[in-house]
């Protein structure tokens, strides 16, 4: 063979894109921070802590377990972080305190999350 | 001491797993794989294995415990063959992906319609992309050497990925032949205890496979594939291991039969290889310089050795034991890669495909001088006038 043949050239994965080994990580204790996942959402429950009656039921129907109940404040508390906004809180909600209110409509809505972690 | 004994493919990779002590296995029945589980049923219900065996109700459910078998940090076991191997497909990717070492066993049938008991590689062959090492035996023998060189090449920390052992069903599955069984000494020279690098537990808690962002795919595909590009010099450096603590004499990637002075060649894995080995010598003894490459895997593809292999041969014929409908050459899988791999060579030779060995049917010596013919011609004409023949079904 005179002509040398092709390479498979290299790969390497800048060390800001580095995800860890087979996306493995610590586990969370609460929440994984290391995989925000709400990039996706269009609209956002809002609550309205007047007529909330803190039954718990959105914190029962949320497929994400992104309602909890401050009980401190006694209110309940929305995690942005998680919250595909699928508004099935909203649908479920026995006295009408949650809106679907456009991700757009909020100064900090439609969160892009540019970098990994 | 290793043992000589005579064993099915089946018997032989059961015997290796016991040997390599993997630690969980998951069985779902299908033949011609199941005798593997069997043999290893009883050698847990006789307390020759410490292993924990599961009936998965499915091969998806077998897939989907390995996964995590391995992930808790055991050595895990499993096969299958036919549809059932593709009944698992949505867990090859995520095994990949996470990373987990763990082992099919699969004794290959034909994919339905309708059921077809026969051999063809079609069933393997569907999830060679999925990121899993790959490769095919040819005798019993080699079926027991490639259980444990998967074991470890796959758990090498530089790799880190799961294997498909694969045999011809029947052909290798069921007939027996002679194998010498290692001894447990050799074993635990060649294959260390398998060391999961962020393993399940309660004092150290790790999450595996959460959802990640579409910003964090391409880098993950990207770190699979530098993976592959290291997995090669694992494979030679295992191998070299293999050959000189059980006395063998493989080749990491090809063997290389009667090729050094070939003028045709046959392009192949599996079982058949061992009619194309007397077809050849056959051959030889009437004037016929005929050779033999033999890919032994397909997953990392020897790109380069192939190029060097078959550099000085004038035709060379892929014979295809698994399809590729409307493929490049509307014949089978081979001679794609096979083309691909000897484009850059300066003078290269001219290539074919034969579909032959579907569905379960014999590759006949007579096939192979009938494919010989057709080799010899084109070699004189310096070109290929067809990308495939469907071997008995070409009209006169």
């Amino acid at each position: 063979m005179s002509k040398k043949l092709p390479g498979y050239g290299t790969i390497t994965v800048p060390q800001e894109r580095e995800v860890p080994f087979g996306a493995i990580t610590p586990a969370p204790v609460r929440q994984q921070d290391l995989f925000v996942t709400s990039n996706w959402r269009m609209v956002r429950p809002v609550i309205d802590q007047e007529t909330c009656t803190r039954c718990l039921t959105c914190y029962i129907v949320c497929p994400d377990a992104c309602w909890s109940y401050n009980e401190e404040e006694d209110q309940m508390e929305w995690n942005w972080k998680f919250c595909k906004g699928c508004q099935i809180c909203i649908h479920q909600c026995p006295v009408e305190c949650l809106s679907p209110i456009p991700e757009l409509d909020f100064e900090d809505g439609v969160h892009r999350l540019e970098k990994p972690f | 001491m290793p043992q000589e004994r005579n064993l099915t493919g089946c018997s032989a990779a059961a015997q290796a797993a016991k040997l390599a002590e993997v630690e969980v296995i998951c069985s779902y029945p299908i033949r011609p794989y199941t005798a593997i589980m069997m043999e290893l049923a009883k050698m847990v219900a006789n307390g020759e294995l410490k292993a924990e065996f599961v009936h998965g109700e499915g091969e998806h459910a077998q897939l989907s415990v390995v996964l995590g078998a391995s992930a808790a940090g055991a050595r895990a076991y499993t096969g299958s063959a036919g549809v059932g191997v593709t009944y698992a497909f949505e867990l090859y990717s995520p095994i990949a992906g996470g990373r987990y070492p763990v082992q099919m066993a699969i004794a290959d049938r034909t994919l339905d319609p309708p059921g077809d008991f026969g051999s063809e590689h079609t069933d393997a062959m569907s999830f060679r992309d999925q990121g899993w090492l790959m490769g095919w035996a040819c005798s019993p023998q080699e079926v027991f050497d490639n259980t444990l060189m998967g074991f470890r090449i796959g758990e090498d920390p530089r790799v880190m990925l799961p294997q498909a052992i694969c045999q011809d069903g029947y052909f290798l599955s069921h007939i027996p032949d002679k194998v010498i069984v290692a001894d447990p000494a050799q074993v635990k020279e060649f294959l260390p205890p398998y060391k999961a690098p962020h393993s399940l537990s309660p004092t150290c808690p790790v999450s595996h496979g959460p959802q990640i962002r579409p910003d964090q795919g391409a880098p993950m595909d990207a770190q699979r594939a530098a993976t592959f590009l290291e997995v090669p010099k694992v494979i030679e450096e295992a191998t070299a291991d293999f050959n000189r603590i059980f006395g063998r004499n493989y080749d990491p990637f090809l063997e290389k039969y009667r090729l050094e002075d070939a003028e045709i060649a046959f392009f192949i894995q599996g079982a058949h290889a061992n009619t194309c080995r007397k077809a050849v010598d056959a051959m030889r003894k009437s004037g016929v310089k005929a050779g033999m490459a033999r890919l032994r895997w397909l997953r990392p593809w020897p790109t380069h050795e192939i190029a060097v292999a078959l550099a000085h041969v004038k035709a060379v014929g892929s014979i295809e034991t698994s399809t590729s409908y409307g493929g490049a050459m509307r014949g089978g899988n081979l001679i794609h890669e096979l083309r691909a791999s000897l484009y850059d060579l300066e003078e290269r030779p001219v290539v074919t495909s034969f579909m032959a060995g579907l569905g379960g049917e014999t590759i006949w010596p007579e096939d192979f001088h009938f494919m010989a013919k057709v080799l010899t011609k084109m070699a004189k004409d310096k070109r290929a006038d067809q990308y495939v023949r469907w071997l008995g079904f070409e009209a006169d």
